[in-house]
């Protein structure tokens, strides 16, 4: 059997674990962004309790590694007398570990924001959610695009790691493979492949991104 | 400190100036605006020294001066967009005592009475033309999304912008873009107007544009309070004109009769170099 007809018969079980990867990439981001929005506030909130708790999250968060993440909540969870499910630690270590990383990127947007449009919600007496909500948040998110859409290429490769805690993404696939075939090369070859065929366009779409919203502003 | 400050005042102040007391027993307010002793301090430096004055409705009062002496904070004042730390002041019947925390109820019904046009536009860069006039009043008056868009178009018309209505500022010159910004304050209907420097950051061409809409505005009867270094503006759209410096009120009257024949020897020396430059 060649390299391509082993890739053929292996290819279904891969394509399962690539949907895995994109199933656990897409939570993460759905579930972590909208919370490093809220850490992301209350990081420049004028409350110190609420800023440094929020600072301690965001700093362990980024300071420990997705790995170290993965595992605390794998065998953590546990000692609280739950017993979830491996995918769903997964999605709690990645949720956590993009929440972390996105807050910073949303803070840097929400702090390019021009005082002056600021200034003008706040002269036209817009309450001060308001001003958040409409004004602020839209315009500081924008800024943040590209960086995020950077970082979901990075927690996209990241959600191999969630292998080591059994779940069966494509990494995960391509291991048991390869240990029964003892053609790791080839199968690791072909995942390096298919992670290759969703980073590469999706690092040009955020060159695209990040160039026409220069342009527009 | 604030004494001899008040002392000196006193004795510098051309016959007719306003005292500064508040005058809040009034049911109808003789003046639209009236500041009394407003005071502000940047850290040390010491930005306003107990400014007072009256601007009646529908007046158009120009505020001129050299830099720094202190025009935008004041203006900034009066909508509380900077705070002041010791005065008072009545905005269209609402009193405000400057020295102490503002209610925030208070503070945003102070801000729906009096809309401000700032140097820099600052349009909302994310929101068109039409966007940019029609979120302030579905949020601050409650309008909805078809109301504050046939009134924004109204306002567009008004202000010669209609077409540019889906255009969003980065698109549309100074110019237009402080027009749209006076279009997104006329909206809320405002009582009256605050104008800083309006046209300074714009080519003469462009600001003449500016200028047009100003005194349409001023025509309509609109209460304005503008900082500008205009002269012809003031001159001839003005019925009031105060010169300030260092923080006080130098000379206020007549503009006609001020540009003519200055009371105050430094009134002179700035007019002299505004006007030949």
């Amino acid at each position: 059997m060649n390299t391509f007809e082993f890739w053929g018969d292996n290819f279904p079980q891969m394509l399962a674990g690539m949907g895995v990867s994109l199933q656990l990439t897409l939570g993460a981001l759905v579930m972590g962004i909208p919370l490093g929005l809220l850490l992301a506030l209350g990081v420049s909130s004028k409350l110190r309790l609420l800023r440094w708790v929020c600072l301690a999250l965001v700093e362990v968060g980024r300071g420990a590694p997705a790995l170290v993440v993965l595992y605390v909540v794998y065998y953590g969870l546990p000692v609280l007398k739950l017993s979830p499910e491996a995918m769903t630690c997964a999605y709690i270590g990645l949720t956590y570990t993009t929440c972390a990383y996105t807050s910073e990127y949303i803070r840097g947007g929400l702090k390019s924001v021009s005082p002056g449009s600021i200034e003008a919600a706040h002269a036209l007496a817009m309450p001060g959610l308001d001003v958040l909500r409409f004004i602020i948040i839209p315009q500081g998110l924008r800024v943040a695009i590209p960086s995020l859409m950077g970082f979901a290429i990075q927690i996209f490769q990241a959600t191999s790691l969630t292998y080591s805690i059994t779940v069966r993404e494509v990494t995960a696939v391509s291991y048991s493979v390869a240990s029964q075939t003892f053609r790791a090369l080839e199968i690791f070859t072909l995942a390096g492949i298919m992670y290759a065929i969703i980073t590469i366009p999706a690092s040009w779409l955020t060159n695209k991104v990040e160039q026409r919203l220069t342009l527009r502003h | 400190m604030t004494e001899t400050i008040a002392e000196t005042q006193t004795e510098t102040v051309p016959k007719g100036r306003y005292s500064g007391k508040v005058d809040i027993g009034l049911k109808t307010p003789k003046y639209l605006v009236e500041l009394a002793q407003v005071s502000k301090h940047f850290g040390s430096n010491h930005v306003l020294k107990g400014v007072s004055l009256r601007v009646k409705p529908g007046e158009v009062c120009s505020i001129i001066g050299p830099s720094g002496a202190g025009k935008s904070t004041l203006l900034r004042c009066i909508n509380l967009l900077e705070t002041p730390d010791s005065g008072n002041m009545v905005v269209a019947g609402q009193y405000v005592d400057l020295g102490k925390p503002q209610d925030r109820r208070a503070l945003l019904s102070l801000r729906r009475n009096v809309g401000m046009v700032f140097q820099s536009f600052n349009l909302f860069p994310h929101l068109t033309v039409m966007d940019n006039i029609a979120l302030p009043q579905r949020r601050v008056l409650k309008r909805t999304e078809a109301e504050a868009k046939e009134h924004g178009m109204e306002l567009l018309e008004r202000v010669g912008l209609a077409d540019k209505a889906d255009s969003y500022p980065a698109k549309i010159s100074g110019g237009q873009q402080q027009r749209v910004a006076i279009a997104r304050a006329l909206a809320l209907e405002p009582k009256a107007m605050l104008f800083d420097e309006p046209t300074s950051a714009l080519d003469p061409e462009l600001a003449q544009e500016v200028l047009t809409v100003m005194k349409e505005v001023a025509s309509s009867g609109m209460t304005m309070l503008v900082v500008t270094h205009e002269m012809n503006f003031a001159r001839n759209v003005g019925d009031h004109l105060v010169v300030m410096e260092d923080g006080a009120i130098i000379e206020e009257g007549d503009p006609e009769q001020i540009m003519s024949d200055p009371a105050q020897e430094r009134t002179r020396q700035f007019l002299a170099a505004v006007i030949n430059h």
